[in-house]
């Protein structure tokens, strides 16, 4: 039984579109990540603005995108919105690999909502105190909240971000409905061409295991190397 | 040093100081007390505009602390504020806690910024502890280094807001050892606090305050034996009979 | 704005029901029982991973760890297809697409569910357990009259939180042909080929109003048994200020 799951990674055929797989799905998660941080921190930024138009704005965009399936955004992005762009563009697009760029900015744009969510928590978890001592002592707010309350506020939105990280590496595998060639789809591809389900399935479902358990243990050692020592 | 002229201030409705006019000499050391809610808290809290009043002039070491066109940061690096609950940094080390004011607000080199927190640490009793973190000291090594903390700014005066209030009993005394020292050195002091002890020994006048309004001033010996106002005297019987 | 609305005139009922009553019930109304059936069935066998989870014997607390995990690790979409492949082969008969989707949401349900139980029967302070104990009461009594009624109150809120969730994965039953109210939309969009954007966005706004009105009553939910713990909390005696340590001369 061991031995079978084996055998077909060593097939040069299937292993070729297995590690196509792998390639697509990290590619999905990097691109998607890196661009759900960078927006999540904006959005974190904007809502502590206090202004109204930006908080509302950001209140939207948060409710919107937790409210909806991350199946139906991804329709959305890659069935709704073409349609909705200039004829060249269109053009352009079609020539292009648009189900990737599409599937990353749908699962992105989503990530980034619970992201947003997660780091306010964290600094609003944070007693006022803390910013009223920096004050006293003469500090600008930029840099209490620079040097007093996000180095706090980040070790306790560490957990929810590793969740959403795992959450966000989870979610790569719908862009297979829009024909992204990634882990889910090319086992689908070699299920229907060997009809051996149990192998294939067994080996996406190790892989998928496995780096789901090294992103939240690479959480849990950011947690232990960043701790606050005394707590 | 330090003068209240005619101070008021409204939460909504409610008015938590009126008319307060006071003033504190250079090296003076006073203790306000009073019961709760008597806006002893809020008064100390005016002066580095923790609190904002809505009428009265408040000027501090020759400067008008409202002028339109102060620094407010650079103003409060100058004011030596100590809380009740202590508000020390925990993810920053004993002496990164020291010297974080002194090097961000007052651009002080990090070697001497260290040499000065190391001194002031000694001088508080914890030298020993400068690598330690707070979430690791004890509540009266956590307060004292509070006060280091703010002594770093080299403010030309501290006040203290119910310092050992939020203190274990047997951890009340080293920090109070600490004030009564800063106090004989001549530092200038406005500390609200419970401990008549500390206000005999240590202060140069006791203000005595009641329902926002600053009732009676005097020195401690004529005020803890002969108290004039019926309140204040409401108020120590109140205290000795525990 | 007139395609949305003649869009919506036009295809309710699909919307809505699905081919019923020429099929079997689909649409939101089956979104909507998915979802449902789905979490009532998930609860008990989530408090019984919660517990397993906690359980000081190994033999029954590595089994579950392993099973929370290994749901938690694998995308949704690969349980499915899981699920859709091994049940006819172990009941020995072909299974329809809403029954695969429904076990397959009872089980990942239950994975993230007994997660936040678990965190709810941590979070209640251990002085309950102590008092109880001390009055003489068994493990599963203190468990199953102290513990848990608390526990599960105070996880009100991260329970709906877990429906609102159940209703956006089963949205995922459009890859296995479940007839539920995103492969109705993709049904109409197939139909009408030139206004994907009107019909997607009919589908989010549904989805949305759903979603959006469960997750304001989490919040006040939430408000309410946080305005309850603060109130229990208010019966605690308050320290007086250190007056007793007037020290005299």
């Amino acid at each position: 039984m061991a031995t079978m799951p084996a055998s077909l990674l060593f097939q040069d055929e299937y292993a070729h579109q297995i590690l196509a797989g792998i390639v697509q799905m990290f590619q999905l998660t990097i691109c998607a990540w890196l661009a759900a941080m960078a927006l999540g921190v904006l959005l974190a930024m904007l809502r502590m603005t206090h202004k109204r138009p930006l908080v509302a704005l950001v209140v939207a965009y948060v409710e919107y995108h937790r409210n909806i399936p991350m199946l139906v955004q991804i329709f959305i992005w890659f069935f709704g919105i073409p349609t909705l762009l200039p004829q060249t563009v269109q053009v352009w697009i079609n020539q292009q690999h648009s189900e990737f760029i599409f599937a990353v900015v749908a699962i992105a744009l989503c990530s980034a909502a619970y992201i947003s969510e997660d780091l306010r928590s964290g600094i609003r978890a944070i007693p006022s105190s803390q910013m009223e001592a920096s004050r006293a002592l003469g500090l600008t707010y930029l840099q209490a909240f620079r040097k007093v309350v996000l180095p706090q506020a980040l070790r306790l939105a560490l957990p929810p971000l590793v969740s959403n990280t795992v959450l966000l590496f989870k979610n790569t595998s719908l862009a297979m409905t829009i024909g992204v060639a990634e882990l889910t789809y090319v086992t689908r591809e070699i299920e229907s061409q060997t009809f051996r389900t149990t192998d294939i399935y067994v080996v996406a479902t190790v892989i998928y295991l496995s780096i789901s358990l090294m992103i939240m243990a690479a959480g849990a050692g950011l947690q232990k190397r960043y701790r606050i020592q005394g707590r | 040093m330090i003068s209240f002229d005619k101070i008021n201030k409204w939460y909504g409705s409610y008015h938590a100081l009126c008319d307060v006019s006071a003033e504190v000499a250079k090296g003076e050391v006073v203790v306000v007390c009073g019961p709760s809610g008597s806006g002893k808290s809020t008064l100390i809290r005016t002066v580095n505009r923790l609190e904002e009043i809505q009428s009265g002039k408040i000027v501090f070491d020759g400067q008008d602390i409202h002028a339109p066109r102060l620094n407010l940061n650079h103003f409060r690096a100058g004011v030596g504020f100590v809380f009740q609950s202590f508000n020390l940094f925990p993810h920053l080390s004993v002496l990164d806690n020291i010297m974080m004011a002194p090097v961000n607000v007052l651009g002080t080199k990090r070697s001497d910024a260290r040499a000065q927190a190391l001194a002031l640490l000694e001088r508080v009793g914890l030298g020993a502890k400068a690598n330690a973190f707070p979430g690791q000291l004890s509540g009266g090594q956590q307060q004292r280094v509070a006060i280091a903390r703010a002594l770093a700014m080299k403010p030309p005066a501290m006040l203290f807001d119910e310092p050992t209030s939020a203190l274990d009993p047997e951890m009340v005394g080293e920090v109070l050892q600490v004030m009564k020292s800063l106090a004989k050195d001549g530092m200038t002091m406005i500390c609200v606090t419970h401990e008549m002890g500390f206000a005999r020994e240590v202060a140069d006048r006791v203000w005595f305050m009641d329902h926002g309004k600053l009732v009676e001033t005097g020195s401690p010996d004529s005020f803890f034996t002969s108290p004039q106002s019926p309140r204040a005297q409401k108020f120590l019987s109140d205290l000795r009979s525990h | 704005m007139n395609d949305i609305i003649s869009i919506v005139s036009e295809n309710w009922m699909l919307l809505l029901v699905g081919q019923y009553p020429h099929g079997p019930m689909g649409g939101l109304v089956l979104t909507l029982i998915l979802s449902v059936v789905g979490l009532a069935l998930a609860f008990p066998v989530s408090v019984l991973l919660a517990l397993a989870r906690i359980s000081p014997f190994p033999w029954i607390r590595l089994p579950a760890t392993t099973i929370v995990y290994m749901v938690r690790g694998v995308p949704l979409i690969m349980f499915i297809f899981w699920v859709y492949f091994f049940l006819p082969l172990l009941t020995g008969r072909t299974v329809s697409g809403t029954v695969t989707m429904l076990i397959t949401l009872v089980i990942y349900q239950a994975a993230y569910l007994s997660e936040s139980i678990r965190a709810g029967i941590e979070g209640l302070p251990r002085g309950q357990v102590e008092a109880s104990r001390a009055l003489g009461m068994s493990y599963l009594g203190t468990m199953s009259r102290i513990v848990l009624p608390q526990a599960l109150y105070n996880m009100l809120p991260a329970m709906v939180s877990q429906f609102i969730s159940t209703i956006k994965e089963t949205s995922l039953g459009y890859v296995i042909s479940v007839n539920e109210l995103t492969f109705s939309a993709n049904q109409i969009n197939a139909a009408l080929l030139t206004k994907p954007f009107p019909v997607f966005m009919i589908l989010a706004a549904i989805y949305f109003v759903l979603c959006f009105t469960l997750s304001q009553l989490a919040r006040r939910l939430e408000a309410r048994i946080a305005g309850k713990r603060a109130g229990r909390q208010k019966a605690h005696p308050v320290p007086m200020p250190t007056v007793a340590h007037v020290v005299t001369k």
